[in-house]
């Protein structure tokens, strides 16, 4: 009961965790971080104002513009949310796992992480959108899934010990997974620096067409790709591995895997010819955070064996 | 098993919805950026005078895209954080040949065509800013019916704002030229314009 409570909890503050990575890519992809020129409060008010008059007259009004006002502040209160999600978890973990060393750490640190990145935010907004800032934020959020995950597979393991007492460990395949899971983050940081020059290149050069932008690139969006079709080979391993495995989640998520590559190399294969549509970029975003948590739940649910 | 398809259709669902939304939300936050530029009023006709002694009138603002500031060459505190910002965009903006700037001396008595000459030598890098000067009346009178920004006790009390002007002499909006929040909205603006045609 009390496990199944923290693993309801945990589900719930990773689901809010990816929606709001979605939310904080369709921020960044519209360009409504300066939504809010201040912060926590939008235009000095809790809630955002709905027309000019409503501004208060030390802010300069010139950025009002209401619908990316509330874009943004869809972003701070859906992080909010999320907060609040997480100190239940944690409520719930100080209260009945102090001696569960998993479920309690990984709770404490989803609540730093969540509060680190809440701060970030506001450092990001007072930068004007630096875009290393804005990649930073985004590598907190995937961290914070992380561990979230961490959280879900680890309380889920403990409801369902039975489940998971027979499934014969393999060492090269936790391996590969590790090796997976770090070269999937190498990938997203290749990722979003391809993002942050194309920014930064754009700033400068206000007029370049966004082909030109990626043509003005330094060389390492090659790495991207050439990156991207090694992890297929990777993920077509892995999926072949777990086909008969005999839980049924695992094989779903070696499916899941190989399956989140394909679309992410053809969403990023998109974006170079069709210049960067924004609801591609979104996804391509978003589905590489899904990859970074759905690796971590299926290598704690086959490494179950040689922990004993 | 059955339960799980379930979850599956309602998760392939639930990301159809988001993406629906995502489209929705680009799209209104791309309208909004044309409609956060409304006309706000016609620029009058005036007359004043470049550097090098051209005439600049109202009819020099058609078909260009306009940056405007008020400044003072013995001005220590804003102007030259205005000028270097108006610089920054010239330079941003150099390959456009629709983009062009004007900065009005409020202190026409010491400002002579020579002063603003070096003035402009030493922010503009590109012959698309003008440095214009006139009578001080009728600096005040542009500034507050032309432009409806305050000039009282001059030449220090000029406004700190740019003013981006579109090709048909109309006023879209006004930027706290000292702000770099500001400058980054004026040059998306600019953007916006430029692709508006």
């Amino acid at each position: 009961m009390k496990k199944q409570l923290f693993f309801q909890s945990a589900v719930v503050s990773t689901i809010l965790s990816y929606l709001l990575i979605f939310v904080g890519g369709l921020v960044r992809v519209s360009g409504s971080g300066m939504g809010c020129p201040d912060w926590p409060r939008c235009f000095g008010r809790w809630i955002p104002p709905t027309n000019v008059e409503q501004i208060p007259s030390y802010i300069d009004p010139t950025a009002f513009n209401i619908v990316l006002a509330w874009i943004e502040y869809g972003n701070r209160s859906l992080g909010v949310l999320v907060g609040f999600s997480i100190i239940v978890l944690n409520i719930i973990a100080i209260y009945y796992f102090r001696k569960e060393a998993k479920l309690f750490i990984s709770a404490i640190l989803s609540l730093i992480l969540v509060l680190a990145n809440g701060a970030l935010g506001a450092i990001v907004v007072s930068s004007v959108l630096n875009p290393f800032l804005v990649s930073l934020h985004m590598i907190l959020a995937l961290m914070l899934v992380s561990v979230l995950s961490y959280a879900c597979i680890e309380s889920y393991k403990l409801i369902h010990v039975e489940k998971f007492k027979n499934l014969e460990g393999n060492k090269t395949l936790s391996n590969s997974l590790i090796l997976f899971w770090i070269l999937i983050f190498v990938e997203i940081l290749l990722g979003t620096g391809i993002r942050t020059n194309l920014e930064l290149v754009s700033i400068e050069n206000p007029l370049l067409s966004k082909g030109e932008l990626l043509n003005a690139l330094d060389s390492y969006k090659y790495f991207h790709s050439f990156l991207g079709f090694t992890l297929l080979f990777l993920s077509i391993y892995i999926y072949a591995k777990l086909k008969n495995n005999s839980l049924y989640i695992v094989k779903f998520l070696g499916i899941f895997i190989l399956g989140m590559i394909i679309v992410q190399i053809f969403l990023g294969e998109m974006m170079v010819f069709f210049e960067l549509p924004q609801l591609t970029r979104l996804f391509h975003t978003w589905g590489s955070s899904w990859l970074v948590g759905v690796i971590i739940i299926l290598y704690n649910c086959i490494s179950n064996e040689q922990s004993k | 098993m059955s339960n799980l398809n379930k979850k599956l259709i309602i998760a392939f669902f639930s990301v159809f919805i988001l993406g629906i939304i995502g489209l929705f939300t680009i799209d209104q936050a791309t309208q909004s950026r044309i409609n956060n530029l409304p006309l706000i009023t016609e620029i009058p006709a005036f007359q004043l005078e470049n550097f090098d002694g051209k005439s600049f009138t109202e009819e020099n603002l058609d078909n260009q895209i306009t940056v405007a500031s008020f400044i003072f060459t013995q001005c220590e505190g804003a102007c030259p954080i205005m000028s270097t910002n108006m610089g920054l965009l010239q330079k941003r903006f150099a390959e456009s040949d629709e983009l062009q700037f004007i900065s009005i001396t409020t202190d026409p008595d010491y400002d002579s065509a020579d002063v603003l000459k070096e003035f402009s030598n030493k922010y503009s890098n590109k012959n698309n800013w003008f440095f214009l000067r006139g009578s001080i009346d009728n600096v005040v009178e542009l500034s507050q019916d032309g432009f409806f920004l305050s000039a009282s006790l001059l030449p220090l009390g000029h406004s700190t704002r740019l003013i981006l002007i579109d090709k048909e002499r109309n006023i879209r909006k006004y930027y706290e030229g000292t702000v770099d929040a500001n400058i980054v909205e004026l040059q998306n603006d600019i953007v916006t314009l430029i692709k508006q045609g």
